[in-house]
């Protein structure tokens, strides 16, 4: 397989994770490929304009690129705070508009600043790997970092909390449960989660521009999560490996890619409407695989 | 006919009010609530009987009065807030984590020593590991005393109706709460149920030191469980006393019983 398309899977993965969280707490919120972008144009004009990360050496060092992701983590965590706050009380499909349009007002920023390269963007960012080989190692260690954390919040108290403000808020607060309180944590999460996927994006690109975080992949993603499943972190990253694969795998079917494309988005959600992978599915495997769930779960 | 008692009151409303637009759901409505009372709600439907526990859960904020809890102002905090002093809730129309097992929606409420330190969450050591197992032993203990631990690791939503009533219960517990609003217990059950929930709610509030408030259209079970009831219509308090008290009370007969045709 093309070391590349993995390259891009493995990013569709952490992007579908970034929408997958807020998702879990029952918040439909669509900022992630606007925190994305925040973290490549972050990536894009340190290491373009700041000639004391790029060290000596033949490469971009990855130390730099290290120092890039924390600060674009710390930025895209602070601006998550800042507007969750305010956003999160919207719910259902209202947080949805509301998040678009912050991903709509990032684009046009982006596009307009003289700093972001406008419509053309920012060229020549720095590599800090000779080919993708090296993108995808990184990405993929990044990736089961996240996942990792994935699951132990889903195993601690703060992923039964998040469980329990998606099934009903209102219970779970009469339960005692601060539920704007990891309604924000969620939402940070997810926009940190985005942020440091966008400065790996940045780099691997090569170059950066307005068009990277759009309303097209707020739905591609949120696509990720839908059909992957939005219960375990499992199923985000099942969906957005398979789901950036599938129009490459398809190229040979030439015109019919796209149709093909569309049609598993169709039939995925009525086929299975709780996505690929469900806690349910999980614990059938688990009957052949013993593994603990939650809170030790096992079999009555 | 105001509480004589001796003791503080657990719970005190003074002239709480809610009004929704033009419509007054609760107006000026007044009662304390002693340690270890069951209390009764009665009224007919649209009376404010729900719309009272929304106040004082901290679900809908009051238009006017306040709610003491052990002689301090509660009015307005977040339901969260309220819920982690000691006053746990169920719903008349079962709000429970469908798609949770009966374990974990116990264990939501089960907070009080539920927080873990990040570093062995994170790791899921054996320290770790021993602290989960206390909780859903703790959990399952509530969920044996409701005779709803053989649905442990079932999901909320697949169980039958009366038992998901009692796994609301088993939940509000889970909470250690020193008062329990229970709003329509018996609804939808059978006779029988009825009978058995009548002892359950004497043996819960016995076993964990609980006073109980109790919204319910069943008036003969109300008149065997309650200590003292009050009763609502069109958001007034139009009587509070005891079940003898109450049943001779005109206005209550006029209001709710009805008139013998």
């Amino acid at each position: 397989m093309d070391v590349s398309l993995l390259q891009q899977m493995l990013l569709g993965a952490l992007l579908g994770l970034s929408v997958y969280l807020p998702l879990r707490c029952g918040q439909l919120s669509l900022a992630s490929p606007g925190f994305y972008a925040i973290g490549g144009t972050v990536a894009a004009l340190l290491s373009t304009r700041w000639p004391a990360l790029g060290g000596t050496g033949a490469t971009y060092p990855i130390s730099s690129v290290l120092l890039e992701m924390g600060l674009a983590a710390v930025l895209t965590g602070a601006i998550a705070a800042a507007i969750g706050t305010v956003v999160l009380r919207l719910r259902g499909i209202y947080l949805a508009i509301a998040t678009i349009a912050l991903v709509e007002i990032l684009r046009v920023i982006t596009l307009n600043l003289a700093i972001t390269g406008g419509a053309l963007g920012i060229f020549g960012i720095p590599q800090p790997f000779y080919g993708p080989e090296g993108y995808a190692l990184f990405t993929g260690a990044l990736l089961a970092l996240v996942c990792w954390l994935c699951d132990r919040l889903e195993r601690t108290r703060p992923g039964l909390a998040m469980a329990a403000i998606r099934d009903d808020e209102l219970a779970a607060a009469s339960q005692g449960i601060d539920t704007a309180r990891f309604k924000l944590l969620a939402f940070v999460l997810s926009a940190v989660v985005a942020g440091i996927t966008g400065v790996v994006a940045a780099h691997f690109l090569n170059s950066w521009n307005a068009k990277l975080g759009n309303f097209d992949a707020s739905i591609t993603s949120l696509a990720f999560v839908v059909f992957g499943g939005s219960r375990t972190w499992l199923g985000p990253v099942l969906g957005g490996l398979l789901l950036t694969a599938l129009p490459e795998v398809l190229r040979p079917a030439g015109d019919l890619r796209l149709i093909v494309f569309g049609l598993v988005i169709l039939l995925g959600p009525l086929l299975v409407p709780q996505g690929l992978v469900s806690p349910e599915r999980l614990q059938a495997l688990g009957r052949l695989l013993p593994r603990p769930g939650p809170f030790g779960r096992q079999a009555p | 006919m105001t509480a004589t008692a001796a003791t503080k009151p657990l719970l005190a409303l003074e002239n709480l009010t809610c009004r929704f637009g033009g419509l007054v759901a609760v107006g000026r409505v007044s009662f304390a609530v002693q340690p270890g009372e069951i209390f009764g709600l009665l009224g007919p439907n649209g009376a404010g009987k729900t719309t009272l526990f929304n106040l004082i859960s901290g679900i809908t904020p009051p238009s006017g009065g306040s709610v003491h809890w052990r002689g301090k102002a509660i009015t307005g905090l977040p339901s969260h807030r309220i819920a982690r002093l000691g006053i746990a809730r169920t719903f008349q129309n079962l709000r429970l984590f469908g798609s949770l097992s009966c374990l974990e929606n116990v264990l939501v409420g089960l907070h009080k020593h539920s927080r873990q330190p990040l570093i062995p969450a994170l790791l899921g050591n054996g320290l770790f590991r021993r602290r989960q197992g206390q909780l859903r032993q703790e959990a399952m203990a509530l969920l044996r005393l409701l005779d709803l631990d053989p649905w442990a690791e079932h999901s909320a939503a697949s169980l039958a109706y009366g038992d998901r009533r009692r796994l609301e219960l088993a939940r509000a517990l889970a909470t250690g709460p020193e008062l329990l609003l229970l709003d329509e217990p018996a609804a939808g059950l059978n006779p029988r149920e009825k009978q058995e929930l009548s002892a359950l709610i004497h043996r819960i509030r016995a076993q964990f030191n609980l006073s109980v408030v109790i919204i319910e259209h069943h008036v003969p079970l109300m008149m065997e469980l309650c200590d003292r009831l009050a009763v609502l219509n069109f958001g007034e308090r139009i009587a509070l006393g005891t079940p003898e008290q109450v049943r001779r009370n005109p206005a209550v007969i006029e209001a709710y019983l009805g008139t013998n045709p």
